[in-house]
């Protein structure tokens, strides 16, 4: 039973996850691969927050958003003079540093030690510490965050966002700013990375760099590629499709010296397979070019 | 009269020394469908983008109602009700028809995010939607409204480029090769649209770069012949085709 919980838990952080990611890449139609930077910093941010401020969860979650907020405003900058490639690669070259910087800064982060013992969330007094509280907790942040963003998916903005994923060069001659509505998007989708990244913190209760890698935003990346961008639903079922997977793989009795290592070829395959037969993912609406 | 139209003086652009706009000067008038004319090469898309700010000149000035707009990006000059049609439509091919109308009548204010959790929203939007199918219905697409506009005829796609230009608010409508690849029947429904959007309203302004002299016979009030990045004649529409030069030069006739 907490086996299962433990899955619903990390489905609920992975949709969060897609579903921030899909502001960027689904509606602006932007591939950044530093979402998992984004996340990590949210995570590492809490847990500095929680363990050397001795703040309780709650604000320890604002101060992360508002923090996470600050330097995806900041990496914007550089970022959104590019789009097509070089925009992945510069993204790709965010990843590479922020990761770096949590792995080299050991004063700060312990590096490759990580941190453990990190406080379990306590609320108005509540102490979270069953797996089926957690997933309680996490639920209401999914539902929060579902609140929040639905106004937004389906709001002028989010048409101007699709417009200039279309077509930038026309959406501009009708009067849209590209880099105003972008940058708003690729600051949003990095401080809402940061609220998954709270949770994870401090469900694990020990973080290390290594969960927070260029492999991490690919699979990030994946979710929605095989979900499918542009709405709502498509980053939940890619999330369910993504997390499960692996899982249910276990039942396929595999000799363990080689089951990770089948579940990353299956990986693969299924990029590849999207690609040729469903490119728009399984609920997507337009086709990642 | 002047001070309402779109002038453009002494404009100037070059790539690697190779002037494709040389000393362009040129008024366009409100109530009035002008056409640009010349061979391929000529300058005349040059000239479009750099009025909508594609480009920027080297030198000289445009002047809108007045206020000088040269150098400005292009989305603050399309806030300045100055639109254009791409001689490759650019539609928002995976949004539908009805979206694509829709997302060109909001606000600056209106398309930030924090606007997305005002109360007004949801009247805002409503109001931009009944707007943009009465837009609709005037180009005649109105049937198609929920269809992707990906799947649409190339003529529908002009057509429902130019009900975006009018949701847009556009007094000035730039067009560039209207016609071009359109049937017939299409091509007779576009004109009478731009015919009647500026008999309408007679502060429009129209300018339509054309290859095909009968249309510029049967819409254009004013002429402009250009030929390697200058202006070399203008005039009423029946006056420049008879010109010597341009027969010569662009309609392959014999004077």
């Amino acid at each position: 039973m907490n086996y299962l919980v433990h899955i619903a838990i990390m489905i609920e952080i992975y949709i969060m996850l897609a579903l921030s990611l899909n502001l960027v890449l689904g509606f602006g139609g932007l591939m950044s691969l530093c979402h998992a930077a984004f996340y990590g910093i949210g995570a590492y941010a809490t847990t500095l927050f929680m363990l050397h401020f001795h703040v309780s969860f709650l604000p320890a979650v604002a101060f992360s958003l508002a923090f996470t907020a600050v330097i995806a405003f900041l990496l914007s900058f550089p970022a959104l003079r590019f789009r097509g490639d070089p925009f992945v690669l510069v993204t790709l070259g965010f990843q590479i540093i922020i990761y770096a910087i949590l792995y080299n800064w050991i004063s700060l982060t312990r590096g490759p030690y990580g941190i453990p013992g990190i406080p379990r969330p306590e609320i108005f007094g509540f102490q979270i510490t069953s797996i089926k509280e957690y997933f309680v907790l996490a639920s209401v942040f999914l539902v929060i965050i579902f609140i929040f963003l639905i106004p937004i998916y389906n709001s002028p903005y989010g048409l101007t966002l699709k417009a200039l994923r279309e077509d930038e060069i026309a959406a501009e001659s009708l009067g849209k700013s590209a880099f105003r509505s972008f940058l708003t998007a690729f600051v949003l989708a990095g401080a809402l990375a940061s609220i998954p990244g709270s949770l994870y913190a401090t469900y694990v209760t020990y973080i290390d760099p290594t969960s927070f890698t260029i492999d991490e935003s690919i699979f990030q990346l994946t979710i929605l590629l095989v979900g499918g961008s542009g709405n709502l639903k498509g980053p939940v079922a890619g999330a369910i499709f993504m997390v499960v997977l692996p899982e249910a793989l276990r039942f396929l009795g595999l000799p363990s010296s080689i089951a990770p290592n089948v579940r990353q070829i299956i990986y693969g395959l299924l990029l590849i397979v999207f690609m040729f037969f469903r490119p728009q993912g399984f609920l997507g609406e337009y086709k990642v070019r | 009269m002047m001070n309402d139209g779109l002038m453009i003086k002494g404009l100037s652009k070059s790539f690697n020394g190779f002037f494709a706009v040389k000393e362009v000067t040129a008024i366009f008038l409100p109530g009035r469908i002008s056409a640009l004319i010349g061979p391929n090469g000529a300058g005349k898309t040059t000239l479009f983008h750099l009025i909508t700010g594609e480009l920027k000149p080297d030198k000289g000035k445009i002047i809108y109602k007045g206020d000088d707009i040269t150098g400005l990006p292009p989305w603050k000059i399309a806030k300045k009700k100055i639109g254009r049609l791409f001689q490759d439509v650019r539609i928002f091919k995976n949004m539908t028809v009805l979206e694509n109308v829709v997302c060109s009548l909001f606000s600056s204010k209106e398309e930030s995010l924090f606007f997305s959790f005002y109360p007004k929203k949801r009247r805002v939007m409503d109001i931009a939607f009944e707007k943009a199918k009465d837009l609709l219905s005037l180009v005649g697409l109105r049937k198609e409204e929920n269809r992707r506009a990906g799947e649409l005829s190339f003529g529908q796609q002009k057509l429902l480029a130019i009900a975006r230009l009018l949701a847009l608010g556009a007094q000035v409508l730039l067009l560039d090769e209207p016609t071009a690849g359109l049937s017939v029947s299409m091509r007779e429904r576009l004109l009478e649209l731009l015919k009647r959007i500026v008999a309408e309203d007679n502060k429009k302004i129209i300018v339509v770069v054309e290859h095909n002299m009968s249309v510029v016979l049967n819409i254009a009030h004013w002429v402009y012949f250009m030929n390697e990045g200058k202006i070399s004649f203008f005039g009423r529409a029946d006056h420049v085709l008879g010109a010597k030069e341009v027969r010569e030069l662009y309609l392959g006739l014999s004077a």
